[in-house]
């Protein structure tokens, strides 16, 4: 969408270069483009990071900010998704360190017990029914798993992100990152086979 | 099995989909999984959890991206307003200080001038006019030493220095 709307400016211009002069700006119409395109994204991640709607939310507004603020340090040769991420992950570590100094999980709401909510499967009753206990199931399941697997799973299953990319966002070695994914599933595994029966 | 084909079989896996794998990697794959019940059952549930996770809808509302973009365009006004107001306050200073070099020089040459009119010593230029530039500072310490409750009690200071009024006293 921003390749297209600049394109016929500068042609031989990447994307993310584009981005990154706009950020440099500070250019109300890019971030406004921006977060109209990256809004689903980055509050699934925030979400499944805090497990708490409201929270992400805020998080969310303050991720924005902070790109606003900080974007002369974006520089363009890594993709903005990938970015725009770390400046959420940081803003959501922030935050915790202002609550408590304890894990990811203690953002979690114990009251908010659905935290995510779960697209409409099958056309039939029963279907519905089945598929709706499969994701109660794995969202039990999920919010369950640590937050740093919880994580490193949003990041490669939803964002398709590379796990090097993973490693960069996060600040964590390669090595742990395949750790966390294997650990996630594996977490994740009674779960999925309950809803599988 | 050894530990290093599990491993190698793993990092396959969790690269498949995002990453490009060698043809000659796949087929390796292909048959270890064959093979391997446990890298299968890994396989397996790794698809299946990828399959779930992506089918969990989660949306950010209209009001919510309004409202932040509403916020982001009042910061980025806010912040360049101090952007101006900086740029500004760095002119002025740069101004007051190249107009003061300059009128330090004339108000020198000055001393020199009235000191051989009255005849006076040439030693004295320099304690004079630094007498002279000092002047101001110099009374409003006085000012302030000798009428403390007058200044030191407006409520401005009182303000700025986060004390309140009756407590200088």
């Amino acid at each position: 969408m921003i390749a297209t709307a600049f394109s016929s400016l500068v042609p031989m211009e990447t994307e993310e270069a584009q981005i990154a002069r706009g950020l440099h700006r500070r250019d109300p119409d890019l971030l406004d483009a921006l977060i109209e395109q990256y809004q689903h994204r980055l509050l699934r991640y925030l979400l499944h990071l805090t497990g708490n709607r409201a929270v992400a939310e805020d998080l969310f507004q303050e991720t924005w900010l902070r790109v606003l603020e900080k974007g002369h340090l974006y520089d363009g040769r890594n993709r903005f998704v990938t970015w725009l991420m770390s400046i959420g992950h940081n803003v959501a570590i922030d935050h915790l360190r202002k609550r408590s100094p304890c894990s990811l999980d203690e953002m979690k709401d114990p009251e908010d017990g659905v935290p995510f909510e779960p697209e409409s499967k099958g056309p039939s009753p029963l279907d519905s029914a089945v598929a709706k206990q499969q994701h109660e199931m794995f969202n039990e399941a999920l919010s369950q798993v640590p937050a740093a697997f919880r994580e490193v799973l949003v990041l490669r299953f939803q964002e398709q992100m590379k796990l090097e990319e993973i490693a960069q966002l996060i600040r964590i070695p390669l090595s742990t990152v395949k750790t966390r994914i294997y650990r996630g599933v594996m977490a994740l595994r009674p779960a999925l086979k309950g809803g599988a029966r | 099995m050894t530990n290093h084909e599990h491993e190698r079989a793993t990092d396959l896996i969790a690269r498949h989909g995002v990453d490009d794998i060698a043809a000659t990697d796949v087929s390796w794959l292909e048959s270890h999984l064959s093979q391997c019940r446990e890298c299968a059952e890994y396989a397996g549930a790794f698809e299946q959890t990828g399959n779930f996770l992506r089918s969990l809808a989660v949306t950010a509302g209209p009001a919510l991206v309004t409202s932040t973009q509403a916020r982001v365009r009042a910061r980025a006004e806010q912040l360049r307003e101090q952007q101006a107001r900086m740029v500004l306050v760095t002119v002025s200073f740069c101004i007051g200080v190249l107009f003061s070099t300059a009128s330090a020089w004339l108000w020198w040459k000055l001393g020199g001038w009235v000191v051989q009119q009255l005849g006076l010593p040439e030693s004295i230029v320099g304690p004079g006019v630094l007498l002279f530039w000092l002047l101001p500072a110099i009374v409003i310490a006085v000012l302030m030493v000798t009428v403390p409750h007058t200044v030191l009690s407006h409520p401005l200071l009182l303000s700025l220095t986060g004390e309140h009024e009756g407590e200088i006293r």
